[in-house]
Formats: structure tokens, sequence, C-alpha cells
């Protein structure tokens, strides 16, 4: 059997028999995996402190003769992010950012950068930098990356191309947004000033280190919020359990 | 089906959803009750009607008990002002067997973990807060386990007591007794050398 060495995120641990765990992780290369640790309730040998929530880890593992699972054979700590444990409302935001990509990237769905992405927001919220920028970041390049990028080229209604003036209005519906003679600004279909627009691309966009060098003022912060609010919650018609720690 | 006969497949089954029992202990438990007298299926099978009638939660720390106050509380010499804050009753035990503490507990029944969607109103917080005041509490012993939803739940509690007059103190993490430094990872040299003691000659 091949034995895989690979960096990964420790999403969710759960103690599972008389001394395993089963352990759920997130890989570059192959997105979002599974796998028991063999006695590592008993002896931390093999895993010390490797196997704790939202922890970078160097893991090896392997697949197993039958089951999706896989076996874990070792880890080594890389980055543990303490500060998500000093602070309960970074390690919300962390439980929040852990829950979207488990939405977003089922088991066999992977994407490279989303693990560069989530390693990074990870880092930065445990560095305590920006950290009421982090969650926005994250979230557009995450909804983006899977698939349901906000389209700021165009009006949906009438297909004429924005051209980085004047007031356009958020459609959920449809994903993008419409110009002011096909849309109607409301509660469900918020204005776009031009700024909250160009916002809105650079952090679909482009890559973290860059996105987290914008400056938004915060009522630019505040109407992405609620863009992103109606946005997720009509493309994956459901609430993030982990939202009512972070809103 | 399985290769026991379906009333010992049941049992088999029923033992192993319990939390530390895996399929083969949980076998092992169920041929050994088939194989002793009838009395112990009775006996065990009266006692697990026994825990779930009598044992109650503490009203004031929240250990079980089956009499209210539990006799920790109703202790007038443990009333020292120190109380000690674990997540389970499990791990309240556990420091009682050591005989070293003699203050009274205080049990959260979990940890801070919104993944599992649990938040600080669903452990007992409110009730901690309000028996700090009735109870004088001069310190109060963070004892929750090393783990990211036990810092994090430590690192809450802390945050919220600590504009009171109390003194916090969160338990010693690092090398374990009989550890080997060699073998000890960034994360638990970092604790170990944070939660240094003073060396007295
Ligand atoms: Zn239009
Ligand atoms: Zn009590």
């Amino acid at each position: 059997m091949n034995a895989y060495m690979s960096p990964a995120i420790i999403m969710r641990v759960k103690e599972v028999g008389e001394s395993d765990l089963l352990v759920t992780f997130f890989t570059a290369q192959k997105g979002r995996l599974s796998g028991v640790a063999k006695g590592a309730r008993k002896s931390r040998k093999r895993f010390v402190n490797a196997l704790d929530l939202f922890s970078l880890v160097s893991l090896e593992y392997a697949p197993r003769r039958q089951g999706n699972l896989l076996l874990l054979e070792s880890g080594k700590l890389l980055n543990a992010y303490p500060g998500l444990r000093a602070d309960f409302s970074a390690f919300s935001k962390a439980s929040y950012m852990i829950e979207l990509t488990e939405i977003l990237f089922p088991p066999g769905v992977s994407e490279p950068d989303m693990f560069d992405l989530l390693n990074l927001s990870l880092d930065a919220l445990s560095r305590g930098e920006k950290t009421h920028l982090v969650p926005l970041v994250f979230e557009f390049r995450a909804l983006s990356m899977g698939g349901f990028r906000i389209d700021t080229g165009r009006c949906a209604r009438c297909a004429r191309p924005y051209q980085g003036e004047g007031t356009a209005v958020f459609l959920p519906e449809t994903g993008g947004m419409a110009c002011l003679k096909c849309g109607r600004p409301s509660a469900l279909s918020p204005p776009l000033k031009p700024s909250v627009v160009k916002a809105i691309e650079t952090l679909q966009h482009r890559p973290f280190r860059e996105a987290m060098k914008e400056d938004l003022p915060e009522d630019t912060m505040k109407t992405l919020r609620v863009v992103l609010k109606l946005h997720r919650e009509y493309r994956l018609e459901r609430k993030l359990r982990t939202s009512k720690y972070v809103e | 089906m399985g290769i026991y006969p379906p009333p010992l497949e049941n049992l088999i089954r029923h033992l192993s959803k319990l939390p530390g029992i895996g399929q083969k202990s949980a076998t092992r438990v169920a041929l050994h009750i088939l194989k002793k007298p009838k009395g112990l299926a009775e006996d065990l099978s009266r006692s697990l009607l026994e825990v779930k009638e009598k044992i109650t939660f503490c009203s004031v720390c929240f250990n079980f008990t089956d009499q209210d106050p539990c006799p920790i509380c109703r202790d007038d010499t443990r009333g020292n002002g120190v109380i000690c804050i674990v997540e389970g009753p499990g791990d309240q035990l556990a420091i009682e067997e050591s005989g070293f503490f003699k203050g009274r507990y205080h049990v959260l029944h979990g940890v801070l973990s919104p993944l599992d969607g649990i938040g600080p109103d669903d452990l007992k917080i409110a009730e901690l807060l309000m028996r700090l005041d009735r109870e004088k509490i001069s310190e109060v012993i963070m004892a929750m386990n090393p783990t990211t939803e036990g810092e994090a739940t430590a690192s809450f509690l802390g945050k919220l007591l600590s504009n009171k007059q109390i003194a916090l103190s969160r338990i010693a993490l690092g090398i374990p007794m009989g550890g080997d430094l060699k073998y000890m990872d960034a994360m638990t040299l970092l604790h170990a050398l944070k939660s240094r003691t003073p060396l007295r000659p």
C-alpha cells in the first residue's frame, strides 16, 4: 500500500472505539479526506499534538484494504495557529471558515488554491492581523473558487457592461447585479456603489495577501457583509451552524 | 446479519455504542455476561435503571450526585473561596481522586465548539457567574483539557472574569511525567516554558 505524506489542516476530530480518533482534514492535492488514527488516544507518540482541531500538520496516511477511510500513520505539527485558542472570536471565525469549506468542497473535490486560502486565513486570524477583514476576504474568494462567483461584469438583466461608474443593484437570484434601469434597490437587493463593486472584484480575484492589503472603509465592509449573507443564503440554501457566533 | 444469534447480536450492538467500547470489547463483554449466572445480568440491569432514576445533577456545581446539593458543595470545610472549573464529571473525578484539591468544583458540561453548535449559552457559564458572588469566590482554577476547544474555552472564561477581583489560573500544560524532551513538539515545549515554576533550593 502506498503511503502519502502531505500538509493537512485538521477540520474535525472525533473519538471512536477504544482509543482511536476519526480525523477529517483538508489537503491541497486531494481536498477533504477522512482517516482513522489507531490508538492515538492511548499513545501520542506518532501524533504528538498533531491531531488537534484547526492545526496545520504534515500527515502521513495510507489507503485501507476496504472502505473509504484512510489509515493515518503519523503526523507532525507545522502550525498550531495558537491565536485561535486564545480568543473565542477568532476561534468562531475559524470554525465558520472550516464549515464553509466543508460545504463548498465535499470529499473528492480538490482545489489547491483553497488549501492555501484556508491556511493563510487561519494564520492571519491567529496572528490577529486585520481580523475584521479576514472573514470577508476568505468568504468572497472561497465562494468564487467553489463556483459561486458574483458576476460584476454586466447587468444580469439587460447585459449592459458595467463600466465602473454609477450605482448598481445586487440581485441574489441572478448571482450578479443589475443596472438601475433593470433593478430597484431594496433590503433584499442592496445598492452597490462603484467602490463596493470594485471591492467585490478585488476580493474575488486577488490572491489572499494582496486582498488583505485593502483598506476598506467601514460602510463598504458593512455592505459587503450584507451582500455575502444574501448571496450565501441564496446559493447554498442554508444557514451555517457557526454563523450565529460570527454575526 | 452477524454470526451470533439475534439476542446476542443485539447486546453487542448496544454495548458497542458506548464510548470507548469497540466491536471487539463489546463482544467480549456480551459473551462474559452470557457465561456468568443470571444474577449478574439482573444486578446489571437493575443498576442501569437505578442510575437513570436516582442520579441527578447537583444544582450548585452540576456534578452528578444522588443528593442535592452534592457532598462536596455541602462540605463547609471546602468552601474556601476556590473553584476548579472542569469540562465534565469525569475530569472532576480525576482531580478529586488525586486528593490534592480542597476547594469546590464547577462542571461546565462541555467546551465551546461552534462547529458542533455549542456556544457560551450551552455551557453552565451563567450558573458559574452567579456562584462567584454568592460563594465569595477569590480564586478560579481552569482545568479544561489542552485541546483547541478546551483552550478556547479557558481563554473565553478568562476574559469574562478578568474584570472581577478574582485570581485566575490555568493548570500547567507541557511535558508529561516520564516524558522525553526529544519527542516533544514545539507547542508542548512552548507551554512548558511558559508555565515553568521557580526552583527553590
Ligand atoms: Zn440593465
Ligand atoms: Zn455540587
